[in-house]
């Protein structure tokens, strides 16, 4: 079965109004900025943003907002949380006749991997669990990128952070797996949740416009290419998630009530190609080329993509 | 004691600069003391880091008020106020500008007081390594040279900071040799050590109490963002060039800021005052229609509103 966009089929659908607008003091080049602007783009104005701690904290320094709604912070754990009490709110105004139907709000929360992945995961779960009506924008730039690249549960095997640095006991660095958060996710069957990379634009903003008639949770996953932390020039953060998605390592794809779909059908390129254009994977290829640990990362791709053609093979 | 003061942006090498410089005077045997200082904000924003050496233990700590040397990564931040490079600066402070001016054209366009020295060390980096940070070892040898540090031990310097960065061996050696040309190259002006301040005693302020509705931060404006004005992140800016421009909009999607927008035409038009300069609409331009070209001195000034 083969993915259909319905709203939006050509670039220039993409509406051209902004929403995130500029003099934030994100890093220039910033991947989960890129995200969060095409996001915006369907979301609109009429947003409630609870912002768990991160790198978007730079989004709002203060006195200064680049949103034209409204923009709440959080700690790292307490977002969905946050947000469970900005919807109760608004409904019981609303119900009250205090706010007029017209004038609702989304609520939206921000957080990166480090609170996604970690410490917002039981207040996660829990707005899950209780059906609550919001969007959960996860930018996944691997590591705790605000505070100087320390390990997250999102850091991929073989990256490099600051607090797992390549050293004769660990040479390939990271050791452990990146925690497959859109199965925790999923495993609670939300109405929907998606992956999303920026420089697939069309498909980022069709899901988004596809959560939009959803009531309900609405998750987000956006590959959030980091040039600060992945050791890139600014300019690749494009063609770096282009080679992400493409290699396999970023599925794109949806969970409607629990049910799979990919939505883009990558051409498997070798990892190589990703991880070479990234300093966090160069002690991968010099001074010695570590031959295993590239395996392992393909291996990884290969049976992914080997259940899901299987998956979808027998329907 | 000289106290050294280095102001950078976010990404240039400012704090390992200091670091070199500081590990190259106790290298020679001085004592030596390095600090960076810098906010909540990343790459592109202002950053200050600090250099003490002396020969006798020293006992002052914290923020340089009053250096005996500044060095400055980027001229663009002389006038940028978050940046306060100027302060306690006077006639007898040695001033290092990367700059491709001379230290009078520099004055005359600056009105920066002190002893003047400026070297384009963003053109030897860009020539030599291709890129437009990695400014650090260049940085830290200007300052070593100005303040009368060896080559030696700068050259050990440098290697072990960077080698601190897991950079490769070759990419250190590289850089050991460039930085070293800069020290050759750099025109040097005295540095001397400053009347020593005195230190006052400690006074502690109690914060009063103020209830949350005043003592939290809100802020009760609307996308008032655009008053800050991120231009001046840029080396690079990235310029149209018309004829081949396609219309294509892939320019306009893939701009994390939103600062590039489609005219009825179909061209981009790019806001400078916020263009962070990432080159990203430069590289995914299939018809390189984008160019980037190096930011010239005064092109664009930050300005505060």
């Amino acid at each position: 079965m083969t993915w259909q966009r319905e709203t939006f089929k050509k670039i220039k659908q993409i509406p051209r109004e902004e929403h995130v607008l500029p003099g934030t003091s994100l890093c220039a080049g910033c991947g989960g900025l890129e995200s969060l602007r095409l996001a915006a783009k369907v979301l609109g104005d009429d947003v409630v943003y609870v912002n768990a701690a991160g790198c978007f904290t730079m989004l709002a320094v203060y006195p200064f907002t680049p949103f034209k709604g409204s923009w709440l912070y959080t700690t790292m754990g307490s977002a969905p949380a946050g947000a469970q009490g900005v919807r109760d709110a608004l409904d019981v105004l609303i119900a009250k006749g205090r706010l007029p139907k017209s004038e609702n709000l989304k609520v939206v929360v921000l957080g990166g991997d480090g609170s996604t992945y970690d410490m917002a995961l039981s207040s996660t779960s829990g707005a899950i669990y209780r059906g609550l009506d919001f969007y959960y924008f996860c930018y996944d730039n691997e590591a705790y990128g605000n505070t100087g690249m320390q390990l997250s549960a999102a850091t991929p095997y073989g990256a490099r952070t600051s607090t797992s640095p390549c050293s004769l006991q660990h040479p390939f660095a990271t050791m452990q797996e990146k925690k497959d958060i859109f199965e925790i996710w999923r495993a609670h069957k939300p109405p929907y949740i998606a992956t999303v990379a920026p420089r697939y634009p069309l498909d980022l903003e069709e899901k988004f416009a596809r959560a939009a008639k959803v009531t309900g949770p609405k998750l987000f996953l956006a590959l959030s290419a980091c040039p600060t932390g992945w050791l890139y020039d600014p300019g690749e953060t494009p063609e770096v998630a282009k080679l992400a998605v493409e290699t396999g390592l970023w599925p794109l794809k949806e969970a409607i009530n629990g049910v799979v779909t990919h939505t883009y059908v990558p051409k498997l390129s070798p990892v190589e190609t990703y991880l070479k254009l990234q300093g966090r994977f160069r002690h991968l290829f010099e001074p010695t080329l570590q031959k295993e640990a590239i395996a392992h990362i393909q291996g990884s791709v290969n049976a992914y993509w080997e259940r899901v053609n299987l998956a979808e093979r027998t329907g | 004691m000289r106290a050294v003061r280095f102001h950078g942006r976010g990404g240039q090498g400012a704090k390992t600069a200091s670091r070199i410089l500081g590990t190259a005077a106790f290298l020679e045997g001085f004592v030596a003391q390095d600090s960076p200082i810098y906010g909540a904000e990343r790459r592109g924003a202002p950053v200050a880091a600090y250099t003490r050496i002396a020969k006798e233990p020293i006992l002052e700590r914290g923020l340089i008020i009053h250096p005996d040397l500044v060095v400055v990564a980027d001229a663009s931040l002389i006038h940028d106020p978050a940046a306060r490079v100027l302060e306690g600066i006077d006639e007898r402070t040695a001033v290092f500008v990367n700059s491709p001016l001379t230290g009078e054209q520099l004055r005359t366009q600056t009105s920066l007081p002190g002893r003047l020295t400026t070297l384009d060390l963003t053109e030897i980096s860009v020539r030599e390594f291709g890129k437009r940070g990695a400014l650090s070892a260049l940085l830290g040898a200007v300052a070593g040279r100005l303040v009368g540090l060896r080559q030696d031990s700068l050259g050990q310097a440098i290697a072990r900071e960077l080698a601190d960065l897991s950079l490769a061996a070759s990419v250190i050696e590289r850089n050991q040799a460039v930085a070293l040309n800069c020290y050759d190259a750099v025109r040097p002006v005295s540095v001397e050590a400053g009347a020593s301040q005195p230190i006052l005693p400690a006074q502690l302020q109690p914060p009063t109490y103020e209830p949350p509705t005043r003592g939290t931060a809100r802020i009760s404006a609307a996308a008032n963002s655009v008053l800050r004005e991120t231009g001046g992140w840029r080396t690079f800016r990235p310029v149209l060039v018309p004829d081949k421009c396609n219309g294509c909009w892939l320019c306009f999607v893939y701009c994390p800021d939103g600062v590039i927008s489609m005219t009825k035409d179909d061209k981009p038009l790019i806001d400078y005052d916020h263009c962070k300069g990432c080159q990203i609409c430069v590289h995914e331009c299939p018809t390189d229609a984008l160019v980037a070209e190096r930011e010239k001195e005064g092109g664009v000034a930050w300005r505060a509103k």
